[in-house]
């Protein structure tokens, strides 16, 4: 900007104007300053023309199969939230019921300790991923909304 | 190849306004939830790609917003519009692939720029008629791609996306006052770019 511009006001006015944000009273001093000085106009028109061919770009788009899991996202994690209840329901009363079995079907101490240990030891490691999972469940969705 | 439509309107929009969607799919409607997707999902990897460059990036990071975006439907604050709010999720997930490639914002970028010109599309009927108009968007975007993040943002959500002021300082979590000032002194220095790249070429 030339020192003899003799604006009166900031610079970064001239981008309110070009984008029509100002209040009244800064758009007329803005439009009164810009009729009498050249240079301003010149900074003025550049910005615009920037802004114009900004504006009026197309990109190329994916086409909709590339969205992979789709518009549905929302509906198939709440059918997984469902789901995965279900089917743990279903897994422990099926080993419920084979433990029972195997108990009563077991003759000694040795096969019913064996059997009574395996089954726990399944539990307790299927029990730490399902926790850990929980965990990741609460704390990640919401991690980027957070401000 | 599809090219981008008008950002607003879709084949197929069922209508109603965002925030009577956003509740209806709340509600477990699953025409709300397409028709929401469909909506935003395209701005969504636009403004992923102006800022990254590549179009798989740009991919993998607007399917994650659009993901976080309806993982967090029942925190969303309803005085609040829908598209700033996605993109507020898609900049920090740009932001986080910066940060696990280590990369600045400022690295390779004159390839970003390069990949980014490629996908842009020429949609006038005489080509050879408009070649300069053509080069002067590819000069553009070539010199976005080389500003520091924080300007090219800026520039990208109030040019391209017609983001209002308030909507602008939401999305970068700045105050509204500084808005204008921070958005012309980037728009001076791209203009000061392409000015010096004028020169070069
Ligand atoms: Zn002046």
């Amino acid at each position: 900007m030339p020192e003899q511009c003799g604006r009166t006001f900031g610079e970064a006015l001239l981008s309110g104007y070009l984008d029509g944000t100002l209040v009244q009273g800064d758009e007329q001093r803005v439009r009164l300053h810009l009729e009498d000085c050249e240079s301003c106009r010149t900074l003025v028109d550049g910005l615009a023309a920037v802004k114009e061919t900004i504006m009026t770009s197309t990109f190329d788009m994916p086409p909709d199969n590339e969205w992979s899991e789709g518009p549905s996202t929302g509906s198939s994690r709440v059918a997984r939230g469902v789901g995965w209840p279900l089917v743990i329901g279903w897994a422990v009363l099926v080993c419920g019921y084979a433990v029972w079995e195997g108990w009563q079907e077991s003759e000694n101490l040795v096969e019913r300790l064996i059997l009574v240990g395996g089954v726990s030891g399944l539990g307790l490691l299927f029990l730490g991923v399902l926790l850990d999972r929980l965990k990741a469940m609460k704390t990640d969705p919401y991690r980027e909304v957070q401000k | 190849m599809v090219e981008s439509p008008g950002l607003a309107t879709f084949a197929g929009d069922a209508g109603g306004s965002d925030q009577e969607l956003v509740d209806q799919a709340l509600a477990g409607r699953r025409e709300a939830t397409e028709t929401l997707a469909q909506r935003h999902r395209q701005a969504a990897y636009l403004l992923a790609l102006q800022l990254l460059g590549n179009r798989d990036d740009a991919m993998d990071v607007a399917q994650e917003a659009m993901l976080r975006f309806f993982a967090s439907l029942g925190t969303f604050d309803r005085e609040r519009r829908v598209q700033p709010w996605l993109f507020t999720i898609v900049r920090n997930q740009v932001r986080d692939l910066w940060r696990r490639r280590q990369r600045r914002p400022g690295d390779g970028l004159s390839e970003a720029g390069e990949a980014l010109t490629r996908q842009l599309v020429d949609l006038t009927a005489n080509p050879e008629a408009d070649l300069r108009r053509r080069e002067l968007k590819q000069r553009v975007w070539r010199a976005l791609a080389a500003l520091p993040a924080a300007k090219r943002e800026i520039i990208v959500l109030r040019d391209f996306h017609d983001l209002s002021y308030s909507d602008i300082a939401q999305v970068l979590d700045i105050p509204i006052g500084t808005v204008m000032s921070r958005l012309h002194g980037a728009r001076q220095q791209l203009r000061a770019q392409l000015q010096a790249g004028g020169r070069h070429a």
